[in-house]
This record gives structure tokens, C-alpha cells and sequence, in this order.
């Protein structure tokens, strides 16, 4: 067993960007039938290492060999003809095709004759068939662009299953899946090691690689700082190598006087998304909000902000009642919202992380009209310290930094804005360890000097470790509000869960 | 260094044209470089002015990730207005350009609430503004030449400062100032490039997006008057036609100066060497007996090249960042 020929072997592999060097000799091993799980904070080198294996990049050094026999791939095209598929954390769908039509783009069956027509008949058929057979509830006639994240998710995976003979590579593919279809997905994982595949599996949720993990390659810096079987390390340890150094608490405690109701929630209604939202937050304290993707949580906390206003219900800040009808009316009445989507809905990718940091407050930078440019790079510089940001320079485009440092800058921007209530959706979703434990320190640090903070995050621990109540969703209702000190993961679980059938 | 290379590509083709034509002219045609004359180059400035100040409120259209195919054709609209107006008054031209600017800031203002308010996109609601601005045009002066202006109406276009920098210049060289300075140091310069790189970021962040929008196609809307008003005077009279296919020529100098169609990229100071490329690619065109159809197929190969490069930097970046 020990002696034969790795289905995947990358060795000595070395990249610069623009004279970074992003990866160093680095060599990893993935036998047939094994989950792989690749583990390193973000900016590690994870996601370059695995598009030099999908053919995007081109190693500087080093070389691949697919059961024993060195490959070269000069395009994506030759990395699939090695059975090498992906699935990466940015989808890669075509939104206006079907689903069936997005797992087989490129190889749909076709009729025989002149035209060599697309067979769409047997195309609808073999993707239903391969859905089910998953366990996935997906219609695959439907466009792609109608489905939620999670079902697009789902046919992602499908689509890399159907290409990947050899080696296939599932960058975070459970950060925007339910429980249960994360369940789903490890069946089908198990299945395929079944079959004789080696998986490589990336994501940042230790206890996640804990139930299907065999091996592990831990990144740091570019460099492959550990190589053994899963389980060979404690979590410690593994954190250790991750940030090359202690983490003694992830959550730091923290002391706070919970003070007056700051927010206040009323019948907040959307239908069919949300009805019926009651809560209130107050001064220092931390409310968290669990449930499953979809149970509308994000809608719900972008109602608040009026990014997406309800059709329904009241707002009360520190006592006010507030039309909650656009982002600039509740950013002039201290609200912040850092969005679940940094890509989308926070960042402006090509320009300044200082820009970006002071987007939401340009106004007290003027005088006389005129941006004072001094000021600016000061409260960066201010930034950059406090949160820890990396790399510290305030004109780099923050399209060019880390998860996390991305997730700081979003975060520096609303205490630039002197928000009073911080609406935080998934604040550490893509976010390494060390960056994470940064986020939380602040997080507490705001509570003390008597902000309220609205927590939705789909990380349990997160929630248990940071919140001091946690109001649960369901289906677009609040179910049940549990004292966050008293309570369970599965307690939570049990709310939130939707009964099946 | 790729970023140098891009900051300053449209400066050195600008030097390189301005070198090759005068040799060209040495050597290939054997006459005496007329290129260089000061003449000549207060003739280009004279001629790219107009487009040069249409440019300016394009940046921040393109900028913010708009774009605007209309403004030839307000030109033509205020040049004819505009004149109505002087002619009706009995010669009051101050009045008159005040006229042409206000109506040229009132067609962007419609074009850009159309856009936000509506939410279609800019492309195609200026594409039909672009034809009912035009017709609206042809249809007011029932498509004859507005006539019967007074001779002061061409002192815009015609007269010199000090006996030497033309009036148009000092414009174009005012207007630039203040759009750099609102582009590079204003709220309103800040919010522009923030909305053109992520609208829906921008909007999170508590920015009035849809009014900062209008604002900038106002503003935009109100340089076309003033380049109406410009045409106006050039010929003294007022020409319903005034001003076609000059959004070509003015989006090409905002791209070729470095903008970016899909927004949040661009400046002052490159939309002028984008039009000055321009201008003295025709100029030379002119000096060298070069045929004007192959100008134009030059001018447009130029902007291709232009917008190709601009993506290519793109990629290059978008792949550099893992």
C-alpha cells in the first residue's frame, strides 16, 4: 500500500508575482482514495498552488507529475485533459444557462447527424439522473442565475465530479452550504474516494476536515511548513503552524455595562423572505443571529440598513424611530453593516486601502471643499495599526490583499464612521485565524466603549464564543433566543434546523 | 512597473507623434517643418478645444462607469438654441451662451435621471437621447442654419488673450483645473471613482449614488452647451449639425488617455493627451497629405488599440492576484 505511485505529486513547485515570491519548493502528495486537506491562513498560498495545478498559473520551478508521469500544463484545457477538475470558492457558472447545461458545457451529448445538434433531451436526463443520484433537490432545467448560493454551489461540485478522472480540488466548497448539504457533500466525498480519486480539500473549518480529512499539507508564507496524516497533530499544533505562532484564545472575554436599548427591532416584515422580527440590542452588548443559509438573516439585517428595505415593521435607534429606506440614512444615523458579500457589496477592488477605509465618512476629511490628504493617510496609518493590517500600505489597492486584511479594512471603515450599531454579516467568512482573532478583539473592544453589534454568522463557536444572546431564524422567522452562556451547538441546531418533508 | 508603463504610455506616444511628424515632414515630403510653427500649434489647440472640454465631463462620466453618446448631438441642440436666443435678443451674447450652457446641463440632468431613475442602461438611454436631441435640433431651426448673429458672437472662438493664447485654450486649461481638482481632491471626485469601481460598494457605504450620478452627467451636459456655444461662434452661425459623431472623438480621448469603459479608472490630465493624440494625429494627418478617410481609419484603430491595452492590463492584474 505504503509503495505505490501517488495519483497527484507536485514537487518543488515556486512562484513569484511581480518579484513576490508567493510559493517556495514547495511539494505536496495526494494518493488515490484519499482526502488531502490543504490548510494555511489566507494569502498562504493555497488558492495560487491549486490554479498552478489547474493550468492558470505557470510554476516558476518545480513539476507536476499525475501517477507518476511529469505533466505540463500550459492552459486549463490540459490540466482537465489530465482529469485534474476544480471547484473553486469564486463560482464559475454561466448564470443564463441551465444547470444541466452548466455541468456539461463543453461536452454535451449531441445527436448523430450533419448538424451534430446538442441532444438536449439526453443532456436534461444524465444531469437529473447524476443530481439525484447525489442527493442534490435541483431542477436542472432551471437557469443557473435563479438558484441560490448554496444550490449553485451544489452544481459546481456536480459539474467538477463529472470531469475529474484523477485529482479534485474543493477550494472552502461549505462556506455557503447548509448543514445538512455539507452531510451531502461528505457522503459524495467518500464516495468518490470509493471510486479511487485523490480530493484535495481546502476550507478553514478544522472540525469540518476532522470528519473526512486522511492526510494534511499545512501552507505558510508560500512554504509547506507541515506534511502528515490527519490527526498526527492536535489542533494546537496545527493552529501553530498555520500563523507561526501562539494563539492562546481565540475568543478573547471581554468586560462590558450593558447599557440602554440602542437598536430596536418591530414586526419587521418582508414576505415571503421575513415577517414578524422582534428584537432590541443594547449598549455593549453582542447579538448574535443563527440559522441556516437561507432562513433570511442577511435580508434581515440588510433591511435594517435599508439596503434592501421591509415592507413593514419599525426601527428604532437610541430611541428614534428611523425610515430605514437607503444605506446613506441609516449610515447618517450611526449604523454600519459589514456585508456578508466583501466582493460585491464592500470593497472597491481597484482602488486605495485608504479609500476604502474612509469611503463612509469622506465628509469629515473636507475642508473647504477639499479632501485634506494629510488627514487621510493619518487615520489609514491609524487603522493599519489597530486592526493589524498587512501589508501596511495605505495606497496598495485592496483588491491585491488577503480575506482578511480585506475584512479589516471593511471593518476600519465603519469605526472611521463613527458608527454606533454594527451590523456584522458573516464577519469572518474567509477570514484566517490570526486575522479572525483580531476581528474578535475588536469586536469586544467596541462592546466595552458601548457599542451594539448585531452578529450573523454561520460559525457556531463564533457565536458562542462572541454573542451574549443568540436569536435563532428560521424560514424567515425568529424562533427562539438563547442565552449564548447557557447554551449548545446542538441546542441551536435543534432551532434552527428546518423539519424536513 | 506594468502600472508605469500604462500611467505614461499615452505621454510618450503624444512625444513620439510630435517627433516623427516634423521628421516626416523633413525628410519624406523635403519641406520645411511646418508642424512645429506656432501657428500650427495654436491651430491644434484651437481645434481640439471643443472636444477637449466635452472630455473633461466625459472623464467623470466614464469614470463613474458611465458613458454618454448624446453630447454631439447637444451640441447641436445649444449651438442652435443658443443662437436663437442671441438672434432674439437682438445680439446679447453673453446671454445666449448662458442659454446653450443651461440647455446643455438640462439634457444631461434628463440623461442621467433617465438612467438611475429608470435604471436602463447609459448606453441605450443615450443612444435615444443622442437621436432626440438631434432631431430636436433639426426640428427647432426646421433644419436651416441659425443665421443673422452678431460679430461678437465669434470673439468665443476667435479672440486672443495678450494677442496670442486663444480664448478656446484658456478655457479648455480652466476647465481641466477644476475637474482635476474635483476629480482628485472633492468629495464629488471620491465618490466618482468609488461608485465606477463598485457601485453597489458604494451605495453600502452610505453614498447617494444616484445623485452624485446625475450630477455627473449634468455637468457633463452643461461642457457640451458650452462646446455648443463654442461651435457657434467658430462659424457664426448656428448649425443644427453641429457637433456629429464628436462623442466618438471625445469617448476616444477620455480611453485613449487611459480611462476605463468599465469604470473607476481614469484623469484630467490623461483625457487632455488623449485628445491632444488625437488632434495632432489629424494635424499631421493634414501636413503629410495623408487622405482624411485613412485618418479615420487610423483615429479608430487607435482607440481599439487603446481599449485592448487597457484590458490586457486588466487580466495581467486580475491573474497576478491569486
Amino acid at each position: 500500500m505504503s509503495e505505490k505511485i501517488p495519483a497527484l505529486e507536485m514537487r518543488g513547485i515556486g512562484k513569484s508575482f511581480a518579484g513576490n515570491q508567493v510559493l517556495a519548493n514547495v511539494t505536496l502528495t495526494a494518493q488515490s482514495g484519499e482526502v488531502l486537506a490543504l490548510i494555511g491562513e489566507n494569502g498562504a498560498g493555497k488558492s495560487t498552488l491549486m490554479k498552478i495545478l489547474a493550468g492558470v498559473h505557470h510554476p516558476d520551478s518545480g513539476e507536476i507529475l499525475i501517477d507518476g508521469q511529469r505533466r505540463n500544463f500550459e492552459r486549463p484545457a490540459d490540466a482537465l485533459a489530465a482529469g485534474i477538475a476544480m471547484i473553486y470558492q469564486e463560482l464559475s457558472l454561466a448564470p443564463h444557462l441551465t444547470v444541466a447545461e452548466n455541468i456539461f458545457l463543453g461536452r454535451e451529448p449531441r445527436r448523430g447527424g450533419l448538424l451534430k445538434a446538442i441532444d438536449s433531451r439526453r443532456l436534461n436526463a444524465e444531469a437529473r439522473r447524476l443530481l439525484e443520484d447525489y442527493g442534490f433537490r435541483i431542477d436542472p432545467q432551471i437557469p443557473v442565475g435563479r438558484l441560490s448560493a448554496a444550490d449553485r454551489q451544489l452544481v459546481e461540485i456536480t459539474r467538477a465530479i463529472v470531469e475529474a478522472r484523477r485529482v479534485i480540488v474543493m477550494d472552502e466548497p461549505t462556506s455557503s452550504l447548509t448543514t445538512h448539504e455539507v452531510e451531502e457533500l461528505f457522503r459524495l466525498i467518500r464516495d468518490l474516494k470509493r471510486r479511487g480519486l485523490a480530493i484535495i480539500f481546502i476550507s478553514h473549518r478544522i472540525e469540518e476536515l476532522e470528519e473526512i480529512a486522511d492526510r494534511m499539507t499545512i501552507l505558510r508564507d508560500g512554504v509547506a511548513v507541515f506534511n502528515g496524516d490527519w490527526g498526527s497533530i492536535s489542533t494546537d499544533e496545527m493552529i501553530r503552524h498555520m500563523a507561526g505562532r501562539e494563539l492562546k484564545e481565540i475568543f478573547p472575554p471581554r468586560q462590558t455595562t450593558i447599557g440602554e436599548v440602542r437598536l430596536r427591532v418591530s414586526n419587521l416584515s418582508r414576505p415571503p423572505v421575513f415577517s414578524g422580527i422582534n428584537f432590541d440590542v443594547r449598549a455593549g452588548e453582542v447579538v448574535g443571529i443563527a440559522g441556516l443559509a437561507g432562513a433570511g438573516r442577511t435580508e434581515v439585517v440588510e433591511a435594517i440598513f435599508g439596503a434592501q428595505p421591509a415592507s413593514g415593521g419599525e426601527i428604532e435607534l437610541n430611541g428614534e424611530r428611523i425610515s430605514s429606506s437607503s444605506p446613506s440614512l441609516a449610515v447618517d444615523k450611526g449604523l454600519g453593516l459589514l456585508t456578508e458579500d466583501r466582493k460585491r457589496t464592500g470593497l472597491c477592488l481597484n482602488l486605495s486601502l485608504s479609500t476604502n477605509i474612509t469611503l463612509a465618512n469622506v465628509g469629515s476629511m473636507l475642508k473647504n471643499l477639499r479632501l485634506q490628504a494629510k488627514s487621510e493617510l493619518k487615520t489609514t496609518q491609524g487603522y493599519i495599526e489597530k486592526l493589524n493590517i498587512r501589508p501596511p500600505f495605505p495606497a496598495m489597492p485592496v483588491g491585491r490583499m488577503s480575506g482578511g486584511n480585506q475584512q479589516k479594512s471593511l471593518l476600519a471603515r465603519w469605526l472611521f464612521a463613527g458608527s454606533k450599531v454594527f451590523l456584522l454579516d458573516e464577519p469572518t467568512r474567509g477570514v484566517d485565524v490570526a486575522a479572525r482573532s483580531e476581528i474578535y478583539r475588536e469586536v469586544n473592544s467596541l462592546a466595552e466603549s458601548g457599542a451594539a453589534i448585531v452578529m450573523v454568522s454561520s460559525d457556531l463557536p463564533e457565536l458562542l464564543g462572541m454573542a451574549d444572546r443568540i436569536l435563532i431564524m428560521r424560514r424567515g422567522q425568529m424562533v427562539a433566543e438563547l442565552a449564548a452562556r447557557e447554551t449548545t451547538q446542538e441546542e441551536i441546531l435543534k432551532y434552527a434546523a428546518v423539519e424536513e418533508g | 512597473m506594468q502600472e508605469l508603463l500604462k500611467r505614461f504610455l499615452p505621454f510618450i506616444s503624444l512625444l513620439v507623434l510630435c517627433l516623427l511628424i516634423p521628421l516626416c515632414e523633413y525628410f519624406v515630403l523635403g519641406n520645411d517643418p511646418k508642424f512645429i510653427t506656432a501657428g500650427n500649434l495654436a491651430a491644434i489647440f484651437r481645434q481640439t478645444a471643443v472636444i477637449s472640454i466635452m472630455a473633461m465631463g466625459m472623464t467623470m462620466v466614464i469614470v463613474a462607469g458611465g458613458i454618454d453618446l448624446s453630447v454631439g448631438s447637444i451640441v447641436g441642440l445649444t449651438a442652435v438654441v443658443g443662437s436663437m436666443s442671441m438672434v432674439a435678443t437682438g445680439g446679447a451674447v453673453l446671454p445666449g451662451i448662458a442659454v446653450a450652457i443651461i440647455v446643455g446641463a438640462v439634457c444631461g440632468l434628463i440623461n442621467g435621471t433617465a438612467i438611475t431613475g429608470l435604471k436602463i442602461p447609459a448606453f441605450i438611454v443615450t443612444l435615444g437621447a443622442m437621436g432626440i436631441y438631434r432631431g430636436l435640433g433639426l426640428y427647432i431651426s426646421e433644419g436651416n442654419a441659425v443665421v443673422g448673429l452678431p460679430q461678437s458672437a465669434g470673439y468665443l472662438s476667435e479672440l486672443n488673450l495678450l494677442k496670442v493664447i486663444p480664448v478656446p485654450l484658456l478655457l479648455v486649461v480652466a476647465i481641466a483645473l477644476v475637474v482635476h481638482f474635483a476629480l482628485s481632491q472633492m468629495r464629488l471626485g471620491r465618490y466618482c471613482y468609488a461608485i465606477g469601481s463598485n457601485i453597489e460598494a458604494a451605495r453600502y457605504a452610505g453614498i447617494n449614488v444616484w445623485r452624485y450620478q446625475i450630477g455627473y452627467y449634468t455637468i457633463l451636459g452643461a461642457l457640451s452647451g458650452l462646446a455648443g456655444a463654442i461651435e457657434t461662434s467658430r462659424t457664426v452661425t448656428g448649425q443644427p449639425n453641429a457637433g456629429e459623431t464628436y462623442e466618438l472623438n471625445v469617448i476616444a480621448s477620455v480611453v485613449i488617455g487611459g480611462g476605463s469603459l468599465s469604470g473607476g479608472q481614469g484623469t484630467v490630465v490623461g483625457t487632455i493627451i488623449g485628445s491632444l493624440i488625437m488632434g495632432v494625429l489629424a494635424n499631421g494627418g493634414n501636413l503629410l497629405q495623408i487622405s482624411p478617410f485613412i485618418q479615420k481609419i487610423v483615429i479608430g484603430a487607435v482607440i481599439v488599440l487603446a481599449v485592448t491595452f487597457d484590458e490586457y492590463q486588466r487580466r495581467r492584474l486580475n491573474n497576478a492576484e491569486g
